[in-house]
C-alpha cells in the first residue's frame, strides 16, 4: 500500500516558505488584487454583443418563428397580435439567456441590450408580452462608475471610470438577403392547403382548376422569406431560395 | 467652606497627575469652577488615569469597537475579498461592531433545556476578570494603576487563570460541540503555557527585575533585539492563546461551529465575541512592555505623559495587527500537530531564549 506523506522540509525551507506567507500578506493588504465589482453603485462595463435582456421591434418582424423553433429552454411562445401577425413573447423565468433567438433572428427584430438585473415580484410576471419588449424596460440606476476588466502582462485590473455605461446598443441589422418560397416539384402536390393556412403575409392563394384540382400560386411580391410553409409543407416540395 | 486644594492634599492625589503641557493653561483656568478641579485632579491622578483611559476602559472600549472591523478588512483585503463594507459604505463599513452589538443586545440570550443554568449566565460575564485585571498592572509610559515589582508575575498568573474561564463556559454549555472545543481548550492551554511562561521568564532574568517600569527604563535596545527567540516563542504563544488562526483549535469554525461558545446567543455572545480580543490586547501590552520598549519613543512636544502613551498604543497595534494577519495566512493545525509544536519546538525554543538571557546577563550585555 502506498502511504501519503507529508513532503520533508528542511528548517530554512520552511522558514523561508513563512516569511514568503507573511509577504504576499503585506504586499496584498497594501495593494489588493480584489476583483469585487461593488454592483448597485457601480456596474461592470459589458461589451457591446453582452447577452442580456432581449428588445423586439415588430416592424423588422417577418413573423418566421424562427425564435420559438430554436430556443432550447422552450421560453419563447409566439402570441397573436391585433394584426393577426405571429409575434414572440419571452418567459424569464425558462430563459437561459443563450441568445440563440437574436442569432437566428433573421430581420434583426429580437436586439440585445446589456441589462443583466433582470428581476420580477412573481412567476406570472416573468411572462414578457410583446408589448413590453418594445419599449426600453424602466432601470432604476444607481451606478456613478463603470468598471472593466483590464487584463495586462501580470494580472488582471479594475479600472474604474466615472461615466455611467448606457445600458441599450444599438446593433447593427444582420445583411438581408431577400428569400422567396418557390415548389419545385409541382406535379407532387396533394394540394393540402397547408401552406396557404400558415402563410401569415397571405402570399400563397389556390384556385380550382377544372376537374377539382387545386393549384397553389406563391406571390413572389407579397412573400417576406420567413420559411414556414417549408417547414409545414407535408411533400417537402416548398423550397426557400434567393430572389 | 472646605479648601479643594486641602482635598486633594489629603487625599494624596496632588503629586501623581498625569502632566499634559499642552492643556494645563486651560486646567490652571478652571479652579474658579467649584469641584470641576477635584474631578479633573482626580481623572488626571495617574493611577485612575491609567485604569479609566489607557490602557485602561476607555482605550479597550474604542479597541474593541474598531480591531474586529479591522481584522476582517485587513483579511478580506489579502484575500481579495472586500469584507465588512455595506454598514456606512463610504467609509468602508467602519461600524460593523457597533451594529453587530445592536443585533447582539437585541437578540435573546436562549439557555437551552441541558445547560447548567447560573453557571452558564455567569460565565460569560465572570471571565472579564482575568480579561481585565492585568490591564491595572501594565505600564502605558510612566502610567499605571498599580506599581508592584511583581507586575508580570501577576500579570502571567491571571492570563494563565484565563482557559479556567472557557472550560467553565463550556462544561456549563452542556452540549457536544462546547464539549469537544473546550476539551481542545484545555490541551492547547497545555501546549503553550510552559514555553509562554519561560519565554517571559529569559526576559525578566534578562533584566534582573519583574517592575514594569523598569522594565521599560532598562531598554535601552528593545528586548527584541536583544533576545529575538524570546519574542518568537512568545508571539507564537500569544497567538495560540487567543486562538489566532494557525492555532484556531479550540473553536474551530468548520468543525466545532464555535467550539466553548457554541451554545450562546444575543448578549451573552456578544460579551464573548470580545473576549478574545480583550485577551489579544492584554498579551499584546505584556508583549510591548516586554520586547517593544513599553512607551519609549521620542517625546513628543507638548503632550508631556501623554507622549508614552501614544507610544505605547501604536506599538500595542502594530502587535494586535500582526497577530491578526496571521488568520489570513494560515491554514489550521491539528490538534495533535498542535500540540506536539507546543510541546518539541516551542519549548526548545523557550529553553534556547532562557539560555540566551543568561548568556546576555553574564556577558554583561545589559
Amino acid at each position: 500500500m502506498k502511504k501519503v506523506t507529508v513532503p520533508e522540509q528542511g528548517l530554512g525551507e520552511k522558514v523561508i516558505r513563512h516569511a514568503t506567507a507573511i509577504g504576499v500578506a503585506m504586499k496584498e493588504s497594501v495593494y489588493p488584487l480584489t476583483a469585487t465589482v461593488f454592483y448597485p453603485r457601480e456596474r461592470k462595463k459589458m461589451p457591446d454583443n453582452f447577452r442580456g435582456y432581449l428588445m423586439f421591434d415588430p416592424d423588422k418582424c417577418i413573423s418566421c418563428w424562427e425564435c420559438a423553433f430554436v430556443c432550447p429552454a422552450n421560453a419563447i411562445q409566439m402570441k397573436v397580435a391585433p394584426n393577426k401577425r405571429y409575434y414572440p413573447t419571452v418567459d424569464y423565468g425558462k430563459c437561459i439567456f443563450c441568445h440563440f433567438c437574436v442569432d437566428s433572428c433573421s430581420g434583426g427584430a429580437l436586439k440585445t441590450t446589456k441589462i443583466h438585473d433582470v428581476a420580477y415580484k412573481d412567476m406570472d410576471e416573468m411572462l414578457t408580452l410583446t408589448e413590453e419588449m418594445l419599449e426600453e424596460p424602466e432601470i432604476i440606476r444607481e451606478d456613478k462608475k463603470s468598471v472593466e476588466y483590464v487584463i495586462d502582462e501580470h494580472d488582471l485590473h479594475l479600472k474604474r471610470v466615472r461615466e455611467v455605461d448606457t445600458l441599450f446598443v444599438a446593433v447593427t441589422p444582420p445583411v438581408e438577403i431577400p428569400m422567396v418560397s418557390q415548389c419545385i416539384d409541382r406535379a407532387s402536390c396533394i394540394g393540402c392547403r397547408v401552406c396557404e393556412e400558415v402563410c401569415e403575409s397571405g402570399a400563397i392563394s389556390s384556385s380550382t382548376e377544372q376537374r377539382g384540382i387545386l393549384r397553389m400560386k406563391i406571390d413572389t411580391d407579397k412573400c417576406t422569406g420567413c420559411g414556414l410553409c417549408v417547414k409545414e409543407c407535408s411533400m417537402r416540395i416548398l423550397r426557400l431560395v434567393k430572389k | 467652606m472646605i479648601d479643594i486644594n486641602t482635598v486633594i492634599t489629603g487625599l494624596g492625589i496632588a503629586g501623581n497627575q498625569v502632566s499634559i503641557p499642552i492643556i494645563q493653561q486651560m486646567l490652571d483656568l478652571l479652579p474658579e469652577i467649584p469641584m470641576i478641579k477635584l474631578i479633573i485632579s482626580f481623572i488626571l491622578w495617574k493611577p485612575f488615569f491609567a485604569a479609566l483611559i489607557c490602557p485602561g476602559f476607555t482605550t479597550l472600549g474604542i479597541l474593541l469597537l474598531f480591531f474586529p472591523w479591522i481584522e476582517r478588512k485587513l483579511c478580506g483585503r489579502i484575500q481579495w475579498r472586500v469584507g465588512p463594507h455595506e454598514i456606512v459604505w463610504w467609509l468602508g463599513g467602519i461600524i460593523q461592531l457597533l451594529a453587530d452589538s445592536l443585533r447582539f443586545l437585541f437578540q435573546e440570550v436562549i439557555v437551552h433545556k441541558d445547560a447548567h443554568r447560573p453557571y452558564f449566565l455567569q460565565f460569560p460575564f465572570l471571565t472579564f476578570i482575568p480579561a481585565l485585571l492585568p490591564l491595572m498592572f501594565i505600564p502605558a509610559g510612566n502610567i499605571v494603576a498599580i506599581e508592584t515589582p511583581y507586575a508580570i508575575q501577576i500579570i502571567l498568573a491571571v492570563v494563565c487563570l484565563f482557559p479556567l474561564f472557557i472550560l467553565g463556559l463550556g462544561w456549563a454549555s452542556n452540549s457536544r460541540f462546547a464539549f469537544i472545543g473546550t476539551v481542545r481548550e484545555a490541551f492547547m492551554y497545555f501546549a503553550y503555557e510552559v514555553p509562554f511562561i519561560i519565554a517571559v521568564l529569559a526576559m525578566i532574568v534578562l533584566y534582573g527585575t519583574s517592575d514594569p517600569v523598569g522594565i521599560a527604563t532598562k531598554q535601552t535596545i528593545w528586548g527584541i533585539i536583544l533576545n529575538p527567540i524570546a519574542a518568537l516563542t512568545f508571539f507564537i504563544a500569544a497567538a495560540m492563546a487567543t486562538s489566532r488562526m494557525p492555532f484556531e483549535i479550540p473553536e474551530a469554525e468548520q468543525e466545532l461551529a464555535a467550539g466553548p461558545h457554541v451554545e450562546y446567543s444575543g448578549i451573552a455572545f456578544g460579551l464573548i465575541y470580545v473576549l478574545c480580543y480583550e485577551k489579544a490586547y492584554v498579551l499584546a501590552g505584556l508583549m510591548t512592555m516586554l520586547f517593544l520598549g513599553g512607551g519609549s519613543g521620542p517625546a513628543i512636544a507638548g503632550l508631556g505623559d501623554l507622549s508614552g502613551v501614544i507610544w505605547f498604543l501604536l506599538k500595542v497595534v502594530i502587535v494586535l495587527t500582526t497577530l491578526f494577519v496571521l488568520r489570513a495566512i494560515y491554514p489550521r493545525y491539528r490538534l495533535d500537530q498542535g500540540l506536539s509544536i507546543g510541546w518539541s519546538a516551542m519549548l526548545s525554543l523557550s529553553l534556547i531564549a532562557l539560555a540566551l538571557s543568561i548568556v546576555l546577563v553574564l556577558g554583561g550585555v545589559i
